[in-house]
């Protein structure tokens, strides 16, 4: 299947993950072997509790399972020594309630995680100007968050999780503080951000209608994968490698 | 936008959260700044007072260190006036007197002095005024702060409690302060008016050679010779060695030690506080990418800014407070309006220690702190 060598086109994998929270009885997540293929689009379903975003911290290294691996890019999670860096290089995160900083402007806000990267401050804020043209938002590049309606702030978030050219985009419910105008709008923006840069994308939504778009459907009940479904039976654009590690 | 500036951003658009961090830096850091400087001027004027006088040998009463009560015979002067090398015996009697205007609850340190004594020698007197001679019965001279505090100037008058009426022949200027709230009147005057004929508090010995070795300790020895209940005292040790020094020494420390300990604990709150409020928001930097290091070096730079700031306000504070409470009538003469400039480093020094200190652990717990518990943190 994989033509490139040392290539995996697997971006993420899980093997038999588990997690269980130490207050919980319950496993959060149960046993847990997916794949999700570079460039792929995928969302993430079921009921409120579910173990969906617990899922979705593990892939993204946000948390760590209590059993099984997850790898990234072919390589164990386990045995990366600074998750910190490989979120800040590879993943993109967006969440439901925004967490943009109160305090600062919107093309502000677009340049905090590049701090962690290697641009230069008149850099930092030619490409926010550019991801924020991208989203469309230039023109509240200057307002703060609060002066934001709520669809404008997630796109600002959106642009933010692009600040390092990240290879995957990992989104919490990110349409679920929002009118079903601004979803409709977000969820153009994922599909943009899928097929124009081939970016993968792994979303977590409550909407079945938005849900259809994906490529994929993960539906999860009490921990664990209940189906997994290719609602476009075409071919999956596997884009070239981006990043040479 | 650089990092510095994120940080200089996150600490002045919230205004109303550094302000409070910064007033409760302001506080702790005033506190001590304003507590050691009244102290430790205060043991500054207390020890100049003895210092500055070109005294070689003080004489008093064995056993007791009190300036105040100790009680010796004037005639003893001239037997130590014959030791060989003693150049001038001096005789002086310290009291306090009551004066009319102030009532009797405030006593005015009041010195008997000879007009050749090199105490009174030694006073700066200002123009147009003069230092009293032998002919200036029931003339006064005041310290500087005494007068503005009388609001007396030369030639006035000024009623003693117990009705003596005196004329001030000059105001004197000292640079300690316990001194500028004292008045200098003629020996005989204070023993008639006291009632302390006779009476002295001890002798100023002034030596001939008091570089010689072993010179100063002869004659204190000879001195001593001259009856049981005699001490002489070198003046440089005699000045560590007065109790009162001891106490207000002690006083000093306690009291330094006290605000320290309140400013730091201050400090301390002020500081983890301000950052533990910020559980959350270090979670969303954390999600987003930034690696523990980062989070620590932004609190510590904000806590650094805010703690500079803090002290800076603070230091004004407790200046502007030392000069308000110096002008107090009750304290005038006592509480030296100048804070030492050591004190106000220290002040901020303590401010950026305690500021990185108490910034120290909600740092590392924040950098601790998986991205996921921090973001559920509400
Ligand atoms: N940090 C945590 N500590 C304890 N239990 C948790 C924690 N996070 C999630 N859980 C529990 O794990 C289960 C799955 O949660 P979650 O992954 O958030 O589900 P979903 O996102 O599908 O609503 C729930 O029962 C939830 O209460
Ligand atoms: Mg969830």
């Amino acid at each position: 299947m994989n033509s490139n060598e040392g290539y995996d086109a697997n971006l993420f994998r899980t093997e038999h993950v588990s997690k269980l929270y130490p207050d919980g009885q319950v496993h959060a997540v149960e046993d847990v072997s997916i794949s999700i293929r570079r460039g792929e689009y995928v969302a993430i379903m079921g009921p409120s509790g579910s173990g969906k975003s617990t899922l979705l911290n593990l892939l993204g290294a946000l948390d760590k399972p209590t059993s099984g691996e997850v790898f990234f890019d072919g390589q164990p999670l386990s045995k990366c020594r600074n998750t910190d860096r490989l979120r800040v290089e590879k993943f993109g995160f967006v969440f439901q309630s925004f967490h943009l900083l109160p305090i600062l402007t919107a093309v502000e806000n677009v340049q905090v995680p590049m701090f962690e990267g290697r641009l230069t401050a008149p850099d930092r804020v030619k490409k926010a100007r550019e991801l924020l043209a991208m989203v469309g938002m230039s023109h509240r590049s200057n307002h703060l968050p609060q002066k934001l309606s709520v669809g404008e702030r997630q796109r600002v978030a959106i642009a933010r999780s692009l600040a390092n050219d990240p290879i995957a985009l990992l989104a919490d419910e990110p349409t679920g503080n929002l009118d079903s105008v601004s979803a409709e709008g977000v969820f153009d923006l994922f599909a943009h951000l899928h097929h124009e840069l081939g970016m993968t994308i792994v979303l977590i939504t409550h909407d079945e209608e938005f849900g259809r778009r994906a490529q994929r459907t993960i539906h999860m009940q009490d921990g664990r994968v209940k189906s997994d479904v290719f609602s476009e039976r075409r071919r999956v654009r596997t884009p070239l490698p981006p990043f040479a590690v | 936008m650089r990092f510095p500036t994120f940080v200089l951003k996150n600490v002045i658009r919230r205004r109303v959260r550094s302000s409070l961090t910064v007033i409760g830096m302001a506080v702790a850091v005033g506190a001590v700044v304003a507590l050691v400087g009244i102290s430790s001027g205060f043991e500054r004027s207390f020890m100049a007072v003895y210092q500055k006088q070109k005294v070689d040998i003080l004489v008093q009463q064995k056993g007791v260190k009190q300036r105040l009560t100790g009680v010796l015979d004037v005639k003893l002067g001239e037997q130590i006036a014959k030791i060989p090398g003693v150049k001038q015996v001096n005789s002086g009697l310290v009291d306090f007197t009551g004066l009319e205007e102030l009532g009797s609850a405030t006593g005015v340190l009041v010195q008997g002095w000879e007009p050749d004594s090199p105490l009174m020698k030694a006073l700066q007197v200002l123009p147009p005024g003069r230092l009293l001679a032998e002919s200036d019965s029931k003339g006064v001279l005041l310290g500087e702060r005494l007068a503005t505090s009388l609001d007396r100037k030369v030639g006035d008058k000024l009623t003693m409690l117990g009705d003596e009426t005196y004329t001030v022949v000059g105001i004197f200027h000292s640079p300690t302060v316990y001194e500028n709230g004292s008045m200098v009147v003629l020996l005989r005057d204070l023993q008639r008016f006291m009632g302390r004929e006779g009476q002295v508090s001890g002798f100023a010995v002034v030596v001939e050679h008091p570089d010689k070795s072993g010179e100063i300790r002869r004659i204190i020895k000879d001195i001593e010779a001259l009856g049981k209940n005699l001490e002489a005292t070198p003046t440089a040790e005699f000045v560590n060695s007065t109790t009162e020094i001891q106490i207000v020494r002690a006083i000093a420390w306690v009291t330094s030690a006290v605000a320290l300990v309140i400013g730091a604990v201050g400090m301390l709150n002020t500081m983890v506080m301000s950052v533990f409020e910020r559980t959350r928001e270090i979670g969303i930097l954390r999600a987003i990418g930034w690696g523990r290091w980062r989070v620590v070096r932004m609190i510590l730079m904000e806590s650094i800014l805010l703690s500079i700031t803090g002290g800076a306000v603070g230091t004004l504070g407790a200046i502007g407070l030392t000069r308000l409470l110096a002008q107090h009538p009750a304290v005038a003469g006592l509480v030296d309006p100048a804070v030492a400039p050591t004190v106000i480093v220290q002040g901020f020094v303590i401010a950026l220690c305690v500021g990185l200190l108490g910034a120290a652990y909600p740092a590392y717990r924040g950098a601790q702190l998986l991205p996921t518990e921090a973001l559920r943190h509400e």
